[in-house]
């Protein structure tokens, strides 16, 4: 856990875009409206072109996302293998979360 | 926000960032917009995304427009610096003038007891300014600060201890109600007066009646709604203050506690006026006010004076230490009772040592006294504190003498005691055996008690 939250020191306010962002790779290169009717598709989270762009760059930065080469105005993204580990690792980390909520609170509400 | 309007703006706020990014993404972003049914929410989206950017480190140092944007602001804050600093001195300059700063030279200015309520006022500074203090007065050993004003000086509190009269900073006399001591508030601005200097103010035993002792004039005031003051009556009549003192290298007026004051009863005004006089005014009816009688007249300044508790005597010490004793069984005509002379060489020249006859006496000192008087309360004793300042010596030394006071008002032998303690003007707490005194230059005072 403290390596993963140690990689998205200095991603701001995209904390929460960046997941979005790699779950929506994860099966497969898009380009970013793509990325945007995706996102709300599987998640409900309306992103604007604003955030998904400054998240992108960062990423970007980060080598967890690459854009592919093409000749079109619109790019398609994929994940790097960097990105696919630290994806792979907040997953992991959120099933753990998921997992001790799902136990304590069937202990504490019998549920 | 209508949708053409907010795509029109978000193109606009896409050319907002910074011109690398814009190279790798501006593209990309037109086309996600083309596609994307703009709103109000990706306006305001695309504005933080272009000021985020420009905070963003990888983009924040980029170009020459950046460059000479920076270039731009150093020469700017390089030309503004001398009007940033002009205008701070200017600034602080006015706000020295309206606020009082003491000096090393200020003095105790004024003290004010209220003979119902355990608080006193003090003030520090020259007449016509000062910064009021207010304290807990009820074991003077230990006072207990409670709030301060920029009130002014002198000042003088109200019998039920719920208001202090002072001198305000321009000059005019202002009332503030201290009824809560933590909070003073300024209640009134009495409307007279503008450069007629104001020596000490007194209220009348009620608390109802207010005199104000300018320098050619007396001003009584109604003052029962001290929030709403009536000019009652202007009586004609010289007040002044005692004669400069040498403090060191410098001349200090040494505040005279008693310029002005009621007699117990109410019924007489007295106020220390022309050279060596104290005037005595009827002020049973303060709308009709009239002159009495004058008491002194040796030629000598009045620096001090009080009444007896019955208000049938009145005891004045002129500046070279004599002490007066009148009697007021006809207030028209006040009788000398008692006359004691030489209190300033007994201070100086205590017993044992002997006055130099060569030498006069204000070649061993640098300066005369200033004296407190005041009866005890069953008005038996007649106490009056002469304080030396021996500025060579950096030292002070008060002389305490007490007088029985026998039925008739004559005094009896006197007994005399001394302190080494600096006072500069000391004053005699009303109904305590206190003397209140503050060094020259000290912005503190002190209290001790009288043998």
């Amino acid at each position: 856990m403290a390596g993963v939250h140690g990689k998205l020191d200095g991603l701001g306010r995209f904390a929460d875009p960046w997941l979005l962002i790699l779950t929506s790779l994860a099966d497969g290169p898009k380009h970013g409206y793509a990325i945007m009717t995706d996102v709300a598709a599987f998640s409900g989270v309306r992103m604007e072109p604003g955030t998904l762009y400054g998240a992108l760059s960062r990423l970007e930065r980060r080598g967890w996302v690459r854009p592919l080469a093409t000749a079109e105005r619109r790019k398609p993204y994929e994940l790097t293998a960097a990105g696919q580990e630290v994806l792979a690792e907040q997953v992991k980390t959120m099933q753990q979360i998921v997992q001790i909520a799902r136990l304590r609170t069937a202990t504490a509400w019998g549920a | 926000m209508r949708p053409g309007l907010a795509a029109r703006l978000s193109r606009v706020l896409a050319g907002c960032h910074p011109r690398r990014w814009r190279e790798r993404y501006g593209e990309e972003l037109l086309d996600v917009l083309d596609q994307h049914q703009a709103s109000a929410r990706t306006v305001l989206n695309l504005a933080a995304s272009a000021v985020s950017t420009h905070l963003d480190p990888a983009y924040r140092m980029e170009g020459f427009s950046m460059t000479r944007l920076r270039r731009a602001a150093l020469i700017s804050a390089a030309l503004a610096a001398p009007l940033v600093l002009f205008a701070a001195f200017f600034l602080y300059g006015m706000w020295q003038e309206g606020h009082w700063q003491p000096t090393t030279d200020d003095a105790l200015a004024a003290v004010a007891f209220s003979p119902h309520r355990a608080i006193l006022v003090t003030a520090f500074g020259e007449s016509g300014d000062g910064v009021d203090v207010l304290w807990d007065a009820t074991d003077l050993s230990r006072p207990q600060r409670l709030s301060q004003f920029e009130g002014g000086e002198p000042t003088a509190l109200s019998p039920d201890g719920r208001t202090v009269a002072t001198i305000a900073f321009n000059g005019r006399p202002a009332l503030w109600n201290v009824a809560n001591p933590r909070r003073p508030v300024k209640i009134a601005t009495l409307p007279c007066c503008d450069g007629n200097l104001l020596w000490g103010q007194a209220f009348s035993p009620d608390g109802q009646i207010l005199a104000a002792a300018y320098y050619d004039q007396i001003y009584l005031w109604d003052v029962a709604d001290p929030a709403r003051p009536r000019l009652l009556r202007t009586l004609d009549a010289a007040v002044t203050s005692p004669p400069q003192a040498v403090v060191g290298n410098s001349l200090a007026v040494p505040f005279s506690p008693q310029d002005i004051a009621f007699s117990p009863g109410g019924g007489i005004l007295a106020s220390a006026t022309g050279t060596d006089q104290v005037t005595l005014w009827n002020v049973t009816d303060p709308a009709h006010a009239y002159r009495i009688a004058a008491i002194g007249g040796a030629g000598d300044f009045i620096q001090a004076f009080t009444f007896s508790p019955r208000g049938n005597l009145i005891a004045a010490v002129p500046y070279h230490g004599t002490v007066l004793v009148y009697s007021l069984a006809d207030p028209a005509r006040p009788a000398r009772i008692a006359t004691v002379r030489g209190l300033l060489t007994r201070a100086v020249f205590p017993s044992g040592l002997p006055r130099p006859s060569e030498t006069p006496l204000c070649a061993t000192c640098d300066g005369l006294g200033n004296y407190a008087v005041a009866f005890t309360p069953d008005g038996h004793t007649l106490t009056v504190v002469v304080d030396r300042e021996e500025m060579s010596a950096n030292s002070g030394r008060d002389t305490i003498f007490d007088w029985p006071v026998n039925s008739a008002g004559t005094l009896g032998a006197v007994t005399a005691a001394a302190r080494d303690v600096a006072d500069f003007q000391p004053v005699i707490a009303p109904g305590d055996r206190t003397v209140l005194g503050s060094p020259p230059g000290s912005h503190a005072w002190h209290a001790w008690p009288l043998p």
